[in-house]
């Protein structure tokens, strides 16, 4: 191989992993928002991805956004409209499971009442996994649009033939989670809400005592990151196949990411997220595709066992 | 205004108050004063809801304190300025401060409230976009009391203001709260274990053992009863 060749290859690599890891990062963010509010770990939450691949596929398909409104706004219109339900359900399961374990009730208590957390979260995963088979099939689905097929050429670059090309949905999917990304943390840094969140994460008695309803803020939190991953599962829908259980594959890139932003900061899950997918891009410059998320585990393991609070983790910020 | 009547507070079994009656009326200073264990710290929490009494009446201007839920109590001008400070250590100075003016009562005088706490502590406005985890233990505390104050409260709850924190840097804070008491008419309950400043600045006090009210009266009655003197005042 020439010199040329290895360079594009790279670049290449190097321009897949940016598209994929934004999907992720924003994914991350939202796994990394409940975890930073809340404190509670979300086993679900692979699996409410998988349920805002399945709005957004509906969605398009019933209002025909593909028809109205073309194959780059019509798929992220469904995802999004998917994310107002998928929050939507997020506040129900808060105020009728959730908040029973979480909150001011079990700020003080032994474990912080942990363990009744990871319980619920896991057997919602496994409800909704398995409903999502009786519901769905198991059929491997996909939102079909001419995008899915088609790149946009950057290049020819410094004058030869180094092309490097971009898959057209996932550079849309790109362009969507970066700025979903931004616009949450501008809510989460300079709204009152968004205060609201980082008070009652950062000392929940403190909060109440200012009037702040607590399980209110986890409510929305909780909500809110559902709908973000879930956002983040409707563009990834675009170009990749998925069936009910796929939230297992994408819930062990989030935990990845989100332990590598630094457990419970935001900015840190984006950049975590973003590292995982490049780090999975790039391996398969020297690696085998099939070993791509072995690959992930072994960075994954390299960087925790340099910088165990993560590669964006600092003690005082959390959120 | 806040009228507490035989209150019994317990933790799994193990009584941290027994029938304890506190009237505090508008515009008072009330200390409560005793010592490490005595139930003070859990008045507070029982008044702010945080505590489930398991008997006793909490009233605030005629309503039933305890039928109304925690987070909702702040609404009412009861600010509680908690043990150990407990500031948002990750949120800055400013938004601290905006945090306590998220009750209703806070938002309307947001700027009043705000010009005022930073003239009785300059150093919060020097330190406004600092986080709050990086301040010193008697810049917290600060704070904590201006977070306080900025949601306009009819009752301002101070446990333990003193607590950890040098002497002068004590006696500041002290100065500070007689300040407000003073210019501001606000109703202060004050926990401390710095009984002698207490008792000295009070309008009536009360003595808590062992989550038993043992004493209580005027400031003159206090600093006169010869218990106190040679329990707490060392004379």
């Amino acid at each position: 191989m020439n010199a040329i060749v290895i360079t594009e290859n790279i670049l290449q690599a190097l321009a897949a992993g940016i598209l994929v890891g934004s999907v992720y990062g924003l994914m991350c963010v939202g796994l990394g928002l409940i975890y930073g509010v809340m404190r509670v770990i979300n086993f679900a939450q692979g699996d409410f991805l998988m349920l805002g691949m399945y709005a957004t596929l509906y969605l398009f398909g019933w209002l025909s956004l593909g028809q109205y409104l073309g194959p780059y706004l019509g798929p992220v219109v469904a995802a999004l409209l998917g994310a107002v339900i998928l929050y939507g359900f997020g506040v129900l399961l808060h105020s009728t499971l959730l908040s029973r374990v979480t909150g001011i009730r079990v700020a003080g208590t032994e474990s912080e009442g942990h363990y009744p957390q990871l319980i619920l979260t896991l057997g919602m995963s496994l409800i909704i996994a398995n409903g999502g088979l009786i519901v769905f099939g198991s059929m491997p689905q996909g939102i079909r649009t001419p995008l899915s097929a088609s790149a946009w050429e950057i290049g020819p670059l410094i004058g030869q033939d180094l092309s490097i090309f971009l898959n057209k949905a996932r550079s849309v999917a790109f362009i969507v989670s970066v700025i979903v990304a931004i616009l949450l943390y501008l809510f989460i840094s300079r709204s009152r809400t968004g205060k609201t969140l980082r008070a009652a994460a950062d000392n929940p008695e403190a909060a109440t005592y200012m009037g702040i309803n607590v399980d209110r803020a986890y409510r929305v939190a909780f909500a809110l990151g559902i709908a973000l991953t879930a956002i983040a599962g409707g563009l990834v829908a675009t170009y990749y196949p998925f069936q009910p259980y796929v939230g297992l594959e994408f819930v062990i890139i989030m935990y990845a990411g989100v332990v590598l932003g630094g457990f419970g900061s935001i900015v840190g899950a984006f950049w975590g997220g973003l590292t995982i997918g490049l780090v999975q891009q790039l391996s398969t410059l020297i690696l085998p595709v099939q070993l791509q998320n072995a690959a992930i585990f072994v960075v994954f393991l390299l960087i925790i066992l340099i910088r165990p609070e993560g590669l964006f983790g600092r003690n005082a910020e959390r959120v | 205004m806040l009228s507490i009547k035989s209150l019994t507070v317990a933790y799994g079994g193990l009584k941290a108050l027994v029938d304890v009656t506190v009237e505090v009326a508008e515009g008072q200073f009330i200390a409560i004063v005793g010592p490490n264990g005595a139930g003070k710290t859990t008045l507070f929490k029982t008044i702010s809801g945080i505590v489930q009494p398991v008997s006793g009446s909490v009233m605030f201007d005629g309503k039933d304190l305890l039928s109304i839920p925690p987070s909702e109590r702040a609404h009412l001008g009861i600010a509680h300025v908690p043990e150990g400070r407990q500031v948002f250590r990750s949120l800055t100075v400013l938004e601290n401060l905006e945090m306590g003016a998220h009750s209703m009562r806070g938002r309307a005088d947001w700027a009043r409230n705000l010009a005022q706490i930073l003239e009785l502590f300059p150093v919060l406005a020097e330190r406004r976009d600092q986080l709050a985890g990086t301040l010193s233990g008697g810049e917290q505390q600060m704070l904590s009391i201006g977070r306080g104050l900025a949601s306009s409260p009819r009752v301002l709850m101070l446990d333990e203001p003193s607590m950890g924190l040098a002497p002068t840097i004590a006696d500041q804070i002290f100065e500070r709260i007689e300040e407000i008491h003073r210019e501001s008419k606000i109703t202060i309950l004050l926990v401390e274990q710095r009984v002698a400043e207490a008792l000295e600045a009070c309008d009536r006090g009360y003595v808590l053992e062992s989550g038993r009210v043992v004493l209580e009266g005027v400031h003159d009655t206090l600093i006169r009863d010869e218990r106190v003197k040679r329990a707490y005042l060392g004379m």
